[in-house]
């Protein structure tokens, strides 16, 4: 049985067609893949439009109420003559989200998969709790985010007046956070480290004692003034960088300062870089930047941990058979009565699965990789 | 294909009569056909969970675990349930596998079933407790307290695969011109049959056996050994006790 159950219609329009039937309640089951829903605080992910016999295009329907009234069935409290097209369409997002959804199964699917294929009588693992399934099965989406799928999440910012930045709602850890010039080339922000942290700023008494609130709490104060000196610093004193503002990354420049290169000597590598800094301040929750970053526009790569959202809990196909390795082992390991032989057997076959998941989502591709190596003056045959 | 209980009786009577050992009436024959059919009915369970234990083959005819579980299958129900009270399920006997899919009920439900898991309250308010694990409409649960289902979260309608425990054996009869009890073939099915009139009598009407025809050997010696208790005659008790452990034992080993 094939696995696309969409038509090409479907999937690159987001759209089906019906035919009104001049009945008022008449119902429109859409049979693709987009998940309709009408959403409670927002606005719906569909649209109903109708074309009339001699109209060229479609437009939208506004002759009475619909909504969903079953999973991807519409019900339309308008009669529609049998003259009319119909035309239910997803909107942008709900089809973006749509496209590519080949490239991974869910992993409600994983579970169902797992279930049948790997437990039950005369298998390894007789009987399992599907309870227990689906704990392995999401913690190991969960570590699997953090070091083997792609980093899909992306934001684009631009970098207040005040520096800071809230962190995402599903933010796990950061890849990458950097600068975008005028010609859209990021520039690599990198973290403060020592140069400066995000302390909590502790109010005191006269005798340098902590203050105490009301509860018998101690108080602290909005702003530390360690970041606030931090916000007001100008980090050319500190990364040694010269007065002149270069914001494109041409790589090819032969303006004379740059032929300063190479002979400023005893500079720490560290912090002699002009992309700016970054610290995270846990307090806050927030992202905070130097001086020099201010209205910049900031692209923040980050990974989550596959749980957040509905449609985020989906495993790559080239990670699929990692997955269900590391939920055998998971289920073995702790499973009593099962030789040891067995499981180191399921560990290694996880970890070797895992690293061809790492190999294959890396996406090293020979053409790529010897257009690199050109470039290090590598000769590779392909 | 159900086992004759006329065949069953007639065979059941020729043994002990031979040698006029004793009688057995019909009331006494339906008692014990009932609660010898209970027996192997419930001994279908241990037989399969004792087979699936074992090295099995996969021949068409001699599965053990396939013979067994066809011979399960033939009490095998489903119904699709509203109120989630097994008791209002007719005959109820063993609760199997709960699903939900979309219908009128659960207009939004999925397109192929999901399987509903069973837990104890214990264990519910402990995955409640994970958000990892916590019931979802893509793997929901349930605990069953007095044969009454509690799913969450919450599901319109369920659909129940269960058993159905076999109904109650009877020869029925219809009292002939000289006084004997003749064998009424009708299917026992009240008020319907049989009816308050005189004849055919409340005798009339017969319930044939439920279980699988495999089990008829079985079935027939183990009436005669509860018939040698009735009929107070260890010779038949201790020959058919030695022959059913003959078949035990060439069935399980």
């Amino acid at each position: 049985m094939e696995l696309i159950t969409d038509t090409n219609y479907q999937y690159y329009q987001g759209s089906q067609l019906f035919l009104g039937e001049n009945i008022a309640g008449q119902k429109l089951q859409c049979t693709f893949d987009i998940v309709l829903n009408d959403a409670i605080d927002s606005v719906a992910n569909y649209v109903v439009e109708i074309r009339p016999q001699n109209d060229a295009n479609y437009s939208l329907y506004t002759g009475s109420n619909y909504s969903l009234t079953g999973y991807n069935e519409i019900t339309i409290a308008g009669a529609i003559p049998t003259t009319t097209s119909i035309r239910v369409r997803a909107i942008q997002k709900a089809i973006w989200n749509n496209y590519g959804g080949y490239e991974y199964v869910k992993l409600s699917e994983v579970i169902s998969n797992f279930m049948t294929a790997y437990v039950g009588s005369d298998k390894l693992i007789s009987n399992a709790r599907r309870t227990d399934v689906i704990f392995h099965a999401k913690r190991g989406l969960q570590e699997f985010s953090y070091d083997t799928l792609k980093s899909v999440k992306s934001q684009e910012l631009t970098i207040p007046h005040s520096l800071s930045l809230p962190i995402p709602q599903d933010y796990v850890n950061y890849v990458q956070l950097s600068w975008v010039d005028k010609a859209g080339v990021k520039h690599i922000i990198y973290p403060a480290n020592n140069l400066t942290s995000n302390p909590t700023p502790i109010i005191q008494d006269d005798k340098g004692l902590p203050a105490q609130g009301n509860y018998g709490e101690n108080i602290e104060s909005a702003q530390s003034f360690t970041t606030e000196r931090w916000s007001s610093e100008n980090v050319r004193n500190l990364n040694g960088q010269l007065d002149f503002d270069e914001a494109s990354a041409y790589v090819y420049g032969f303006d004379w300062w740059k032929l300063f290169y190479g002979q400023r000597y005893g500079l720490d590598p560290q912090i002699s870089q002009k992309n700016g800094w970054f610290t995270i301040n846990e307090r806050t929750g927030s992202f905070n930047f130097s001086s020099d970053l201010r209205n910049h526009l900031l692209i923040l790569d980050y990974i989550s941990d596959g749980l957040g959202y509905d449609e985020d809990t989906k495993v790559p196909k080239m990670a699929e058979d990692a997955m269900y390795s590391h939920i055998m082992y998971s289920l073995l390991s702790i499973k009593p009565g099962v030789p040891e032989y067995i499981v180191q057997r399921y560990k290694k076959d996880r970890s070797a699965k895992l690293r061809n998941a790492k190999i294959r989502l890396s996406n090293i591709k020979l053409d790529a990789f010897t257009q690199v190596m050109r470039g290090k003056s590598k000769w590779i045959k392909h | 294909m159900a086992i004759n209980v006329n065949e069953v009786y007639t065979t059941v009577l020729f043994i002990l009569n031979k040698e006029q050992r004793g009688y057995m009436t019909p009331q006494e024959f339906n008692s014990i056909a009932t609660q010898v059919q209970l027996e192997i009915f419930d001994k279908y369970f241990e037989d399969l969970n004792l087979f699936l234990r074992q090295r099995n083959n996969s021949n068409e005819y001699a599965d053990r675990v396939k013979t067994v579980e066809e011979k399960i299958s033939i009490f095998e129900r489903q119904a699709d349930i509203t109120n989630f009270d097994l008791n209002q399920l007719e005959r109820f006997y063993k609760l199997g596998s709960v699903t939900y899919k979309r219908s009128s009920n659960n207009p939004f439900g999925p397109e192929y079933p999901i399987t509903l898991e069973e837990v104890t309250q214990g264990e519910f308010d402990l995955i409640n407790r994970s958000p990892l694990t916590r019931p979802s409409k893509t793997f929901p649960l349930f605990t069953i307290k007095n044969n009454v289902i509690s799913v969450s979260p919450m599901i319109a309608e369920i659909t129940v695969n269960y058993l159905q425990r076999p109904k109650n054996v009877r020869w029925g009869y219809i009292i002939g011109s000289v006084g004997q009890f003749e064998y009424d073939a009708t299917t026992y099915d009240p008020p319907v049959y049989p009816p308050n009139t005189v004849p055919p009598g409340p005798a009339a009407g017969s319930t044939d056996f439920e279980i699988s025809p495999v089990d008829k050997t079985d079935l027939i010696l183990k009436i005669l050994q509860y018939a040698g208790v009735v009929i107070r005659d260890p010779q038949i008790f201790q020959t058919a006790g030695a022959l059913i452990q003959q078949d035990e034992a060439s069935e399980k080993t």
